[in-house]
């Protein structure tokens, strides 16, 4: 019979979820992973709650990092933000290979599930570098550049190291609309991620005195550096999807 | 005759965005450079798009002109002295203003200034230094910087400014002296090719650790040691204005990377702005998807180890407009194939249709650790459509494939023909027909006539 575990959708919680698959003794083939609250319950299976203890997930950790390397570690990582649902148990089956090949693991992509974490590594990164692109700040009349994203993945926390060299003297928040999470920075300082009850904070939050004029100038240079005869939406649509383009300043206001 | 009048930020920002968006070389990579404290700004290697106009390219530089009032009067350009225009020019202090606010709202990657020539190529290269030299230094902007060096202008004044830009760029126009003579009259060759030069020995100089010195410009002072055009030096041909062919195009490319130390050229499809009897007419529009093979074309001599002899020559001139510039030579050289994943060098597997830079990575550090088929292979990034026709794996292809180019050129044009179609003739109206829709019907693939063969429809 199948045991199921379920952990909670966040990195430490997956690695609790495999420690306790894993010091179940039960054998690989026996057990998989689950997020709580996803998905449809199975039948024939039993559900066991992983506890989440900090020291748990650090023990994962730190044996991730001796057998498998520092690569391994970061692509875990970065699956674990993913926004699929059989994440944990994608992680639970790399890890299983992982431990028993060691470093070399993270090219050997011939094996589905190391293929697997590598393509949702993928996607994770490839949506931050997107939304380093295309988050747009608004200045506000405090002096705070927000910039507000609503990304599938849980990207945030990759795309602050990014904004927090480039932006080092500035004062700014990058809020995730869909989880209300945000990355927040103080100038000069560095940045922490944080949990927020409710969006009532964006209200006192308003606009600086020469923003609209930037957000139009922006739209006049956006629009006419476009070479007319070359028109091609659908080449700008592969390159620049439908979806960012509601929190970007150039599309507000069009229609889609 | 000169009508002032005062112009608001908005007016310049639409006149001079319009009249600089003819140049192609629009890219911010080439420079990894991290924050300073108390600066704006950083730059990564790759470059950073930040939005994609209405004609598909990226938006990664505020592409402005200083001004697009000029001397000259080359026949291609829209900015052309006989060219009844509205004229505008923006002051030093804008340009800044709008580069720091825009870069601060993560709108863009720097600054590209380019310029038409205002009175004197001195005089206008002399007003783009110092409006660089304020945006680095009195508005502490540590972002990318892309200047156009104005031909003819004092080499004192070019120097300076790349000390102060990451990238510089002159571009050549049109491949040939000849074509150069007859659409603009006014320039010539060899004063574009001097500061080209000029910016290749600074920067040849810079890495043994020199810094190019001259004469420093008055009130120009530079507080710390900086670098000569780090990020290097691009150029850009127009493509089709002139009656040079593809060959022609690619070996003075050739020539530019290996002699200039160029990081890039770019190519710009020729659009027909100007009513000029010495210009082509082009009915069905730009030449874009000549455009599109050129890019291709060059990527292959850039990173893909080709040369322009290889895949063109003098007998066969030109591009295949059905084939990618790749595909072709393969087909031409199919003494080469098939190759065989497992064992092929990375040189020989970069060869092959289908396979890119990433893949052929990928392919040869997952090799060491274990055997492929042709799943993992497409796992890997490899686009079988195409290579299925050049690889082994295992000692074996993944259909049996006779090795016959008339074969193999009908498999390829398929896919191909439908790709090059979108590019070339996009929009245009064309008649359905029931009976000989090259474009809309897809050939058989190889899959299809191996199910046909073994009944299993």
């Amino acid at each position: 019979m199948m045991t199921i575990f379920t952990c909670t959708d966040s990195f430490e919680g997956i690695l609790c979820g495999v420690h306790d698959a894993w010091m179940s003794r039960l054998g690989h083939e026996n057990v998989s992973l689950a997020l709580e609250d996803t998905g449809n319950l199975r039948m024939f299976a039993e559900y066991r709650r992983a506890e989440e203890s900090p020291g748990k997930a650090e023990k994962v950790m730190e044996a991730i990092r001796r057998k498998a390397g520092r690569e391994a570690c970061e692509r875990v990582y970065r699956a674990s933000l993913s926004c699929e649902e059989q994440k944990a148990d994608r992680i639970y089956r790399f890890l299983v290979c992982a431990f028993r090949v060691g470093p070399e693991i993270v090219n050997m992509l011939q094996i589905p599930a190391v293929y697997e974490l590598f393509r949702m590594n993928r996607s994770v990164e490839n949506e931050a570098r997107s939304l380093i692109e295309f988050v747009r700040f608004a200045r506000t009349d405090s002096g705070i550049l927000f910039g507000v994203v609503g990304p599938r993945c849980d990207v945030i926390a990759l795309m602050a190291p990014h904004f927090s060299e480039r932006l080092n003297a500035e004062n700014w928040i990058i809020y995730d609309e869909k989880r209300r999470k945000a990355v927040i920075h103080r100038a000069g300082g560095g940045w922490l991620t944080a949990r927020l009850p409710d969006d009532s904070f964006r209200r006192k939050l308003a606009d600086s005195g020469d923003q609209q004029e930037f957000e139009s100038l922006w739209k006049i240079f956006h629009e006419h550096t476009a070479i007319p005869e070359r028109k091609n939406p659908r080449c700008q649509m592969t390159h620049l999807p439908l979806r960012f383009r509601p929190y970007m300043t150039e599309f507000k206001g069009e229609r889609r | 005759m000169l009508i002032q009048q005062e112009m608001d930020l908005k007016e310049k920002l639409a006149i001079l965005s319009d009249a600089a968006r003819y140049d192609a070389a629009c890219t911010s990579s080439g420079v990894e450079r991290k924050g300073k404290p108390g600066q704006l700004g950083s730059t990564a290697f790759a470059g950073i798009c930040h939005s994609f106009a209405a004609d598909g390219r990226c938006i990664s530089l505020l592409k402005i002109l200083y001004t697009n009032q000029c001397v000259y009067d080359c026949r291609y350009c829209v900015n052309r002295r006989s060219n009844d225009v509205p004229r505008a020019a923006f002051t030093p202090d804008e340009i800044c203003r709008l580069t720091m606010e825009f870069y601060r709202r993560n709108y863009i990657e720097g600054l590209f200034l380019s310029s038409g020539v205002l009175e004197s190529p001195d005089r206008t290269m002399e007003l783009m230094h110092r409006t660089v030299w304020k945006l680095r230094y009195e508005c502490g902007f540590n972002g990318y910087i892309h200047v156009k060096a104005i031909p003819g202008a004092d080499p004192v004044l070019i120097g300076q400014t790349g000390l102060l830009a990451d990238r510089m760029s002159v571009n050549l126009e049109l491949p040939t002296a000849e074509g150069l003579k007859s659409l603009a009259p006014s320039k010539d060759r060899a004063r574009i090719l001097g500061p080209m030069r000029q910016i290749q020995t600074g920067i040849a100089a810079m890495e043994r650790g020199i810094v190019p010195r001259g004469e420093p410009l008055k009130g120009a002072v530079y507080p710390w040691r900086r670098q000569f055009v780090p990020a290097g030096q691009s150029t850009q041909m127009i493509v089709g204005a002139t009656p040079e062919n593809d060959y022609q195009m690619l070996t003075v490319a050739e020539a530019l990377y290996r002699n200039y130390d160029l990081k890039r050229v770019f190519y710009s499809a020729f659009v027909r702005v100007n009513d000029d009897s010495l210009l082509p007419a082009l009915p069905g529009g730009p030449p874009l998807l000549r455009e599109h093979r050129l890019y291709q074309a060059d990527w292959l001599l850039r990173f893909y180890g080709f040369t322009a002899g290889e895949l063109l020559s003098e007998s066969h001139p030109d591009f295949n407009i059905f084939l990618d510039p790749k595909c072709d030579w393969a087909l031409r050289h199919l003494e080469m194939f098939p190759v065989e994943a497992q064992t092929a060098d990375y040189g020989t597997l970069l060869r092959v249709p289908g396979i890119g830079v990433r893949s052929a990575k990928r392919i040869v550090a997952a090799r060491r650790a274990g055997r492929l088929d042709f799943a993992a292979l497409k796992r890997m990034g490899v686009v079988l459509k195409r290579a299925v026709y050049f690889l082994t794996c295992g000692g074996r292809m993944m259909y049996p494939v006779p090795m016959d180019q008339d074969f193999i050129a009908a498999q390829l044009l398929g896919e191909e023909r439908r790709r090059a179609w979108d590019i070339g003739q996009k929009d245009s109206y064309r008649q359905l027909s029931m009976f000989d829709d090259g474009f809309l019907n897809p050939v058989p693939t190889a899959e299809d006539r191996v199910s046909a063969a073994l009944g299993q429809m």
